[in-house]
């Protein structure tokens, strides 16, 4: 085994395609398969995986897409059925592969007999979508094993911390501003505290109020 | 505190992925190896570069197919990788490793004389010529200073390599602009030289051995040409690869045809083929200070400046085949194609530390060799690995037909074909030249090669023992519901 | 705060991830009122029963009025089109200027919209991280945020470069940051120990996680 994965994702969708960058991001190799040419054409300009044009069940093109050296397949179309036949497929090709299919109902759950794992990415997705609509100010991220908490904390209006510089605020020890505003970049120490903006931020629970009263007022 | 400090890699445009290729192209190549050619093929070494072009240009065809499908960025290994089988394409790599330790053993040889003709200008080091316009090797005083020298080179540039992450792409723009400009004033005030004469390029051909002299010099000087193979090395910081990687070994290719032919073409018709062949890897900045104004302000002697331009060139080269080739080893290290530990970052420095360590030993072995041999070895293996390459795609296209290619090359198959034709011949005409002049350096190649199989079975073997320990206890596979 | 009542929610656009989302809001007991322009698919969602439904084209005026947006607390759009899902984001605030806005992204990156709406969101970035989470083991990426920072929970594989070493001992690249010590209970400091078979929680931008993974995972 080498220590870079091999996986094949069938199914260049929104998805798929994020499946294959998130990936090629952790350093594996990725191969799409699509069968439709401008979502092809657009999949090539990203320029993160190899991709094969062609049907993601015939034999030939899951064999142009390296399934005898593959990890696992991910099987990321959006249906159900067409997804499962995918996974067949590439099991009788080589029996070792790890297989992913991607279902459109919670009610699908029973493929697991045929698949290694299943997964339902609006459920993932409605969940993210739910937290944001709700629009909790404080709200755990993470569960840990340990006492660590992992939050998104919004600074609020007026808190002690808002407005501040990173560097200009004395947390306790325990704590860590972990990302910049809204999670899109870590922190620097010249990271600002905008009110109204959301943080994640690491507490161990002793010092969890000291940290809610600088950024929550 | 666990807050990372090292910084990201940066975003290369076309300019930058050109340059990189025209870096490694015209880097050490022009200043050492013109001398050489010139003293096997006479005035025709500059219808060796030309050819040169011409041959390497097939197989630029393929790097650019290649790269532009394969959204990996290992170069030619991991394009082999994608297709070959286990022993193929650990040859491949072993092979490409193998070429940039050597060239890197060559660019340090080449980095020595310009310098001590640098040092030589400014009246640091004795010369026996005491005008200084011409350097003549110097064979007994200079020539353990010059080892010392290479040595001190390569472990330089490997130590800076292995404590820190590579210099980005844009500070290779900057070099790389520095190199041509300093080759356009050189080539500018050769052109103006009474010095220059259209005699000098009779006979084209050397007497004796006549056109026949023009294949061993390729082989020689293929070398000079390998650039596109880095460009494919940095892919992935590349903005928009499909369309600037094939662009960007297109353009390097042709820019740097012309920036040789015109080179040669001044130094030959100023120094004359005999005295560039006499001044060996140092035969550009012979030429130069044949011809360059002197009792300039602060420099001095024009000379200098294409001196510094030798200098600068071999060390920016060898800097970026420490980077390149630790880079293979790297690849194939993660691959299990070598130890696991050639595919580690170093826990400190983020390093490909033992790779770069590596490829360290034999660079400096290579040290020792005549330049000739180096050339003549990094050469050989680059032509050998090229013709894997388009060998590779051949057979991506056969059996992957649906596979997405944004660049095709055109009249298929035609380029692949005549790059393995035209690389066969070129190795087989080195092949045969080193039997001839040289079989030190072929018995070399032979060992490394059969090295390469020990290893390969070695490796294969280690891996098939039962050794492999439960490692994380964390891969069972167990049915899950996901979200 | 917000938290504490139950909110007023139109969500426009009830596809898979719209529908399901509805649902999720529905189970914690907020009221939702669907947006829903295809007559296909109201039908299937009188059965589901979710939600007050309304059969229209949203960017319409006429129809975003009757799902109420002067009483509504957040307007979520949900269509995979994002011009769609920004117009009805800013009509509504012309109608309600207090309502809070969010909105589906389709694309990674959405800086021009962030200025205009409350909150985006890019739900295939949680469904892709699923689908990396059921594929790799060792690393598993934290869920349920919309943030593009990566929250990993790596085990440091035995013989991996940086098992053993401390924190201080290691230099790891810009824009990550190991965030727990050992048993997850303290926030890590330069002496915190990387054990190999432990986990750890670690924050990474997007791209830095191969180096992150090959320094931990070997």
């Amino acid at each position: 085994m080498t220590s870079d994965l091999d996986i094949i994702v069938a199914g260049g969708g929104r998805v798929g395609f994020q499946t294959a960058e998130l990936l090629a991001n952790r350093g594996h190799d990725a191969t799409i398969i699509e069968s439709d040419e401008r979502i092809v054409s657009e999949i090539a300009d990203e320029w993160v995986a190899t991709v094969i044009q062609g049907d993601a069940t015939d034999p030939d093109i899951i064999e142009q897409a390296g399934v005898d050296r593959a990890d696992a397949i991910a099987a990321l179309t959006g249906e159900t059925g067409l997804n499962l036949a995918v996974c067949l497929a590439a099991l009788e090709l080589q029996p070792e592969i790890r297989t992913v299919a991607r279902i459109d109902r919670a009610s699908a759950e029973s493929y697991t007999r045929f698949v290694d794992a299943i997964l339902f990415p609006e459920r993932a997705g409605a969940r993210v979508a739910a937290n944001e609509i709700v629009g909790s100010d404080v709200q755990t991220l993470v569960d840990m094993t340990g006492d660590l908490e992992i939050m998104l904390v919004r600074v609020a209006e007026g808190a002690p911390a808002a407005g501040k510089r990173l560097a200009d605020v004395r947390l306790p020890a325990g704590a860590l501003i972990v990302s910049d505003d809204d999670g899109n970049r870590i922190a620097r120490s010249d990271t600002t505290l905008t009110a109204g903006s959301r943080y994640v931020v690491a507490i161990e629970p002793d010092v969890a109020d000291e940290v809610m009263n600088l950024m929550r007022g | 505190m666990g807050q990372g400090s090292r910084g990201p890699s940066a975003e290369l445009g076309l300019l930058d992925a050109t340059m990189i290729g025209m870096g490694a192209m015209i880097g050490a190549g022009i200043f050492v190896l013109t001398g050489l050619a010139a003293d096997i093929a006479g005035p025709a070494a500059i219808v060796v570069f030309a050819l040169n072009g011409v041959v390497t240009a097939f197989t630029g065809l393929s790097y650019a197919e290649l790269a532009a499908s394969i959204p990996k960025s290992g170069g030619g290994y991991a394009f082999v990788r994608e297709i070959f089988n286990d022993f193929s394409s650990f040859i491949m790599g072993w092979m490409l490793w193998f070429a940039y330790m050597i060239a890197g053993g060559l660019y340090a040889l080449g980095f020595a004389p310009n310098f001590l003709e640098l040092l030589h200008v400014y009246g640091i080091v004795p010369s026996p010529d005491e005008v200084g316009a011409i350097v003549l090797p110097v064979v007994d005083t200079a020539v353990p200073l010059a080892f010392a020298l290479a040595f001190v080179a390569v472990i330089g540039l490997v130590a800076l390599n292995a404590v820190s992450t590579a210099a980005s792409g844009s500070a290779e723009t900057i070099f790389t602009i520095i190199k041509v400009s300093i080759l356009v004033v050189f080539v500018g005030f050769g052109l103006s030289s009474p010095m220059l004469s259209e005699a000098e390029f009779q006979p084209l051909f050397p007497e004796g051995t006549g056109a026949a002299a023009i294949l061993p010099a390729m082989g020689l000087t293929f070398i000079a040409f390998e650039g596109y193979d880095l460009i494919t090395t940095v892919t992935e910081e590349v903005e928009n690869p499909r369309e600037n990687i094939p662009k960007a070994i297109f353009v390097s290719l042709a820019a740097t045809v012309v920036v040789y032919l015109a080179v040669v073409a001044v130094a030959i018709g100023t120094l004359g083929a005999d005295g560039l062949a006499d001044a060996g890897e140092a035969g550009i900045a012979a030429a130069a200070t044949s011809f360059m104004p002197t009792g300039l302000p602060v420099i001095r002697n024009g000379g200098a400046l294409i001196v510094f331009g030798a200098v600068f060139s071999t060390l920016t080269a060898l800097n970026a085949v420490v980077i390149a080739s630790s880079r293979v080893a790297f690849s194939m290290g993660r691959e299990g194609q070598l130890l696991p530990s050639f595919g580690q970052l170093h826990h400190r420095y983020g390093t490909p530390f033992v790779a770069i360590l590596a490829s360290a030993v034999v660079m400096l072995g290579s040290v020792t060799l005549p330049t000739q041999s180096a050339g003549n070895m990094a050469s050989l293996f680059f032509l050998l690995s090229f013709i894997i390459v388009n060998v590779a795609v051949i057979r991506l296209r056969r059996e992957r037909p649906n596979m997405n290619r944004p660049y095709e090359m055109p009249l298929y198959p035609a380029p692949p074909l005549i790059g393995i034709v035209l690389n066969l011949i070129l190795a087989g005409v080195l092949v045969e030249y080193l039997i001839r002049t040289d079989l030190l350096a072929l018995m070399l190649s032979a060992a490394w090669i059969l090295l390469g199989g020990i290893a390969y079975l070695g490796l294969n073997r280690l891996r098939a023992e039962p050794a492999r320990i439960p490692t994380d206890g964390d891969t069972e596979i167990t049915p899950e519901v996901e979200d | 705060m917000l938290d504490s009542k139950d909110l007023r929610v139109i969500v426009v656009g009830s596809g898979r991830t719209g529908l399901q989302t509805a649902r999720l809001l529905d189970d914690r007991g907020h009221n939702v009122i669907i947006i829903e322009r295809n007559p296909d698919r109201v039908q299937e969602l009188v059965d589901e029963r979710v939600a007050t439904i309304i059969e229209g084209d949203a960017t319409n005026s006429e129809i975003l009025r009757q799902a109420g947006p002067e009483q509504a607390d957040v307007i979520a759009t949900m269509t995979d089109t994002m011009g769609t899902n920004f117009t009805v984001c800013t009509l509504a605030t012309e109608i309600n200027p207090d309502i809070r806005t969010v909105m589906r992204s389709v694309y990674e990156t959405t800086e021009d919209y962030a200025k205009f709406v409350d909150d985006i969101v890019f739900p295939e970035r949680a469904g892709a991280r699923a689908t990396v989470n059921a594929v790799e083991s060792g690393i598993q990426a934290l869920k349920d945020t919309s943030a593009q920072v990566d929250l990993l929970e790596i085990r440091i594989a035995p013989g991996a470069p940086i098992a053993g070493q401390t924190l201080a001992d290691v230099n790891l690249p810009k824009g990550c940051v190991v965030i727990s010590d050992i048993e997850q209970t303290r926030i890590a400091t330069a002496d915190t120990e990387l054990r190999p078979g432990q986990t750890y929680v670690i924050a990474v931008e997007p791209g830095g996680v191969d180096e992150i993974r090959q320094l931990f995972r070997g």
